[in-house]
């Protein structure tokens, strides 16, 4: 029989009669306080300041760390953590970091120190020394690093050189307006050029408020995409997560970078413009977590307007960099969420949602707001879980409304003009568990649903929960791309269970659905309702069970966005092919899709009229960018093992190609400038499931951890 | 259980080459690294293909496997509550006690195994040294085409999918 336990380590269990049974140590006081500095420099931007885990990251202290780990041993843990931590840089650290680490999460979850200090080969039983009772100095920690000079007045960390064998560098940050703009004759954008934007510009996130990523710029062919070659190049700021969109407009090209850090750049020449540094310093010099990002900016007026993952709303003025107000999306509050989906317009207001926020023990929610573009003032607030008395307050299995968390919103909405709705998707409740969360076999309205707004006012108007009582962090939160056939219209999305998803935009009622990969977490589907049937032992799991997901977290789908070439009326989709073994606390264990001879990465084109499979490929690597469609009939995407190509949106078939200098992540635009058009697309590292299943499973792939570019392509010069 | 015309069609989409999954009696599987994290993924690694043929109620197995970090030292198949899902032993196979090598048996399935055989609950499993819990495994699924990477598919193309809509 399968010892699943033994399987899932892939280590030797250390006999029971070899635990030592102590009440305090093996480690000392001395090693807590210095793993309590390790953990703040290599440990708390993805796992929290006080262990509580992130959106990718498990809790290191109370019963979510100890449902994994009570039974394993401290010998164990060191090699976990060892042999995977830092994100991407397993065995990076040296010795000493890793056991002073391991001795301060034992603290933090109620063991005692002793007089033996801890080695890497020490095992005891974590039950038999912890309870997961989380220590006072855990979980209300003193700030992570002295602040000073600027730095401070950002929020940046004083950086502070080290020596030792880990070979750490020192990341020079300095914030501020760095490079002031004179741009002349920038034509402020309008309503009106949001909603029919030129078709050289790419002012949004998707381009379009109904979410395409599809250009009507065709000069660039099937025929002559053979010649494609680099125009320019720029390198981005290295550290933290780059998953950007380039945002163009009248001839300029807006960029988001680690550290929130804003430049303005030629698009004829590749000459900076401007850049504002707003701060703070990322959190790491390496590839940063899921919750480091900003995804996209928007343009409205003069301005600029940035989100930021510390919650801070900015309007910059895109002529010179110069703020022209902030505000902050969470009222000052530390540590309740923050932004990385980026922001949309409309009438005026500056949408954006939240992530990272309603965590377990908190009172305060997520929520989707709006802000007046010219003053920063919010006009309004709706909230993402469903409380009682609201529609949808039923579900979550009498649950205190203040208990009701999860439900965050990053990737942002999409917009219908004529019907003045505004679309968003959701994240799933917290935590992700059902077990864990106590919902019972509720639904979790307005988790991992499409909602439906009324952008003047944050009114819901309908809401549609596509996957009730998830359980194994498998978000629904993507784009919602709107599509008409005729006079049906349509909202169709795709999350990371793989269903493709139709509904009636109107009504919110489900139309169709369709299934792109392997999924053996649902058992069913119930055609008459749109809704899927958990596998038995998912609905019934228990907090000390690994169970199989496929997809896993890393989808399905992910953020990588669809496109949709409406001339073909062909919808293209990014998929991953993986499956994960995940116990209570979300400790995972990764392994390739049935099926799939290991090609993770798979790029599906579907009819969006009947839903109908047109073609598709796979590939061992991962899509790590959004599709962009294109007049030309061509579909560009690039890939975890650097490569960047155009597909025949026809077909398929691959007819040009190009390697780069690290995975090839973001969101790729077309604009033109001069009559000339132009693909830009960006390398970047970090994130979440899409860079970390890769990053452990395809062996044979090795990429710089640096070299974040945006890469601007053309054809040929007469 | 209301299934969609779109979940039932993803019944026909697994029927690679057009052959009901019922009928087929070749069965096939490539050979895979089993769950791994960073600190376990030098030791379980691996690729390999078997097929199987069933003729009434006796399955015959045979492949190959080739680089495994260390010598293999078991095989076995096994039955899953689905596809993809670890379960447990039910036969023990003939295995190359090497890194690389060949993997057979023949046995005699129940009728219950023999269902499960059918919709894709039976998978390969191959142990090795350092591994011992499991290195490489694979579900057993209706013999199908193997796509290459980077080849375009039309139309119906999908990956084996037997489980979700019958159950």
């Amino acid at each position: 029989m399968l010892k699943k336990s033994a399987l899932l380590l892939g280590v030797a269990f250390v006999a029971g009669a070899a635990l030592a049974q102590q009440a305090s140590g093996p480690f000392t006081a001395a090693q807590v306080a210095a793993g309590r500095a390790e953990y703040a420099e290599n440990c708390a931007s993805c796992h929290q300041a006080d262990m509580s885990g992130g959106t990718d990251a498990l809790p290191l202290a109370g019963k979510g760390f100890m449902a994994g780990w009570n039974n394993r041993t401290t010998a164990q843990l060191y090699d976990k953590i060892h042999g995977s931590m830092p994100l991407g840089r397993g065995g990076s650290l040296d010795e000493k970091t890793y056991t002073d680490l391991v001795a301060f999460i034992l603290h933090a979850n109620g063991a005692t120190a002793g007089a033996a200090a801890f080695a890497p080969t020490t095992a005891v039983k974590i039950g038999a020394i912890a309870n997961g009772t989380i220590p006072d100095d855990v979980a209300h920690p003193a700030p992570a690093a002295p602040l000073s000079g600027a730095a401070a007045a950002t929020g940046a960390r004083a950086g502070a050189a080290r020596a030792g064998g880990s070979g750490r560098l020192v990341y020079s940050f300095k914030a501020g307006l760095l490079l002031e703009g004179h741009i002349q004759n920038y034509t402020p954008v309008t309503d009106a050029m949001l909603t029919h934007p030129a078709d050289g510009d790419w002012p949004m996130f998707r381009r379009t408020y109904n979410g395409w990523s599809y250009s009507p710029l065709g000069q660039i062919t099937t025929d002559n995409v053979h010649s494609l070659q680099v125009k320019w190049m720029w390198a981005l700021y290295e550290g933290g997560t780059t998953e950007i969109t380039p945002i163009v407009h009248d001839g300029i090209m807006f960029l988001s970078e680690s550290g929130n850090t804003v430049q303005a750049v030629d698009t004829r020449t590749g000459n900076l413009l401007w850049e504002n540094r707003l701060g703070p310093a990322p959190r790491s010099t390496g590839p940063g977590s899921s919750t480091e990002e900003t995804r996209s900016l928007g343009l409205w007026g003069n301005n600029v307007y940035v989100a930021t993952p510390q919650a801070n709303l900015y309007a910059l003025d895109a002529r010179s960099g110069k703020e022209v107000w902030k505000t902050s999306l969470v009222d000052g509050k530390p540590g309740i969420g923050g932004n990385t989906g980026g922001v949309m317009i409309i009438h005026g207001k500056v949408i954006t949602g939240l992530t990272n926020c309603g965590r377990k023990g908190s009172t305060d929610h997520c929520f989707i707001s709006a802000y007046d573009a010219a003053t920063g003032k919010r006009d309004w607030k709706f909230l993402t879980v469903a409380l009682t008395g609201q529609p949808g307050g039923d579900s979550w299995g009498g649950m205190p409304d203040n208990d009701r968390e999860g439900a965050e919103t990053w990737i942002a909405g999409t917009y219908d003009p004529d019907l003045n709705t505004t679309y968003w998707g959701t994240a799933q409740a917290k935590p992700w568990r059902r077990d864990l969360r106590g919902s019972k076999d509720g639904d979790t309205d307005y988790a991992n649903s499409t909602l439906a707004l009324d952008p003047d006012t944050g009114k819901l108007k309908w809401y549609f929960n596509h996957a009730p009582g998830e359980t194994l962090d498998l978000d629904e939160v993507f784009e919602r791309q709107l599509i008409d056939h005729g006079d049906q219209k349509t909202l169709m999305t795709i999350g990371k269970p793989g269903i493709l998803w139709k509904l009636d935009r109107v009504t919110g009622k489900f139309l169709d659905a369709r299934q792109t990969v392997f999924n053996n977490v649902y058992a069913g589907f119930d055609m008459k309702k749109g809704k899927p049937i958990l596998r038995k032992d998912i609905a019934d799991q228990k907090v000390d069970q690994w169970l199989s997901s496929c997809p896993g977290p890393e989808g399905g789908h992910d953020w990588p966005a669809t496109s949709y070439h409406q001339p073909s009326d062909t919808l293209i989709v990014p998929l991953s092919q993986s499956c994960v073994l995940m116990l209570g606390n979300g400790s995972q264990v990764y392994y390739e899709m049935p099926g799939t001879e290991g090609n993770m990465g798979r790029l599906s084109a579907y009819r969006t009229a009947d839903m109908k499979p047109l073609w598709s490929f796979q590939q061992r690597a991962p899509f790590l960018t959004a599709a962009l469609s294109t007049a030309g009939n061509l579909v560009f995407i690039g890939d975890f093992d650097r490569t960047f190509r155009a597909v025949d949106v026809r077909s398929g078939k691959t007819l040009w190609k190009i390697r780069l200098g690290t995975t090839v992540q973001g969101h790729p635009v077309s604009f033109s400038i001069d009559g000339k058009q132009y693909i830009a697309v960006t390398t970047g590292l970090g994130g979440g499931s899409p860079e970390e299943k890769p990053t452990t499973m395809l062996t044979e792939v090795h990429r710089q951890p640096t070299g974040q570019t945006v890469v601007v392509l053309g054809l040929p010069d007469e | 259980m209301l299934l969609s015309k779109s979940f039932a069609l993803s019944v026909v989409l697994a029927l690679m080459a057009g052959q009901p999954a019922l009928a087929a009696d070749k069965y096939i599987t490539n050979l895979g690294p089993m769950p791994l994290d960073d600190a376990s993924r030098a030791n379980i690694q691996g690729r390999g293909d078997v097929s199987a043929t069933l003729d009434g109620r006796k399955l015959s197995v045979s492949g190959t496997f080739k680089q495994l970090p260390s010598p293999a030292t078991a095989a076995h198949l096994n039955i899953s509550l689905a596809t993809g899902v670890p379960g447990d032993k039910i036969f023990d196979l003939t295995v190359t006690q090497a890194p690389s090598g060949t993997v057979s048996g023949d046995v005699t399935l129940s009728a219950k195994q023999a269902a499960a055989f059918r919709t894709g609950k039976l998978y390969v499993q191959i142990d090795s040294q350092k591994a011992p819990d499991g290195t490489i495994w694979g579900w057993l699924l209706p013999d199908h085409q193997i796509v290459g990477a980077d080849v375009p598919q039309q139309d119906h193309w999908f990956i084996p999918q037997l489980d979700t809509p019958s159950r």
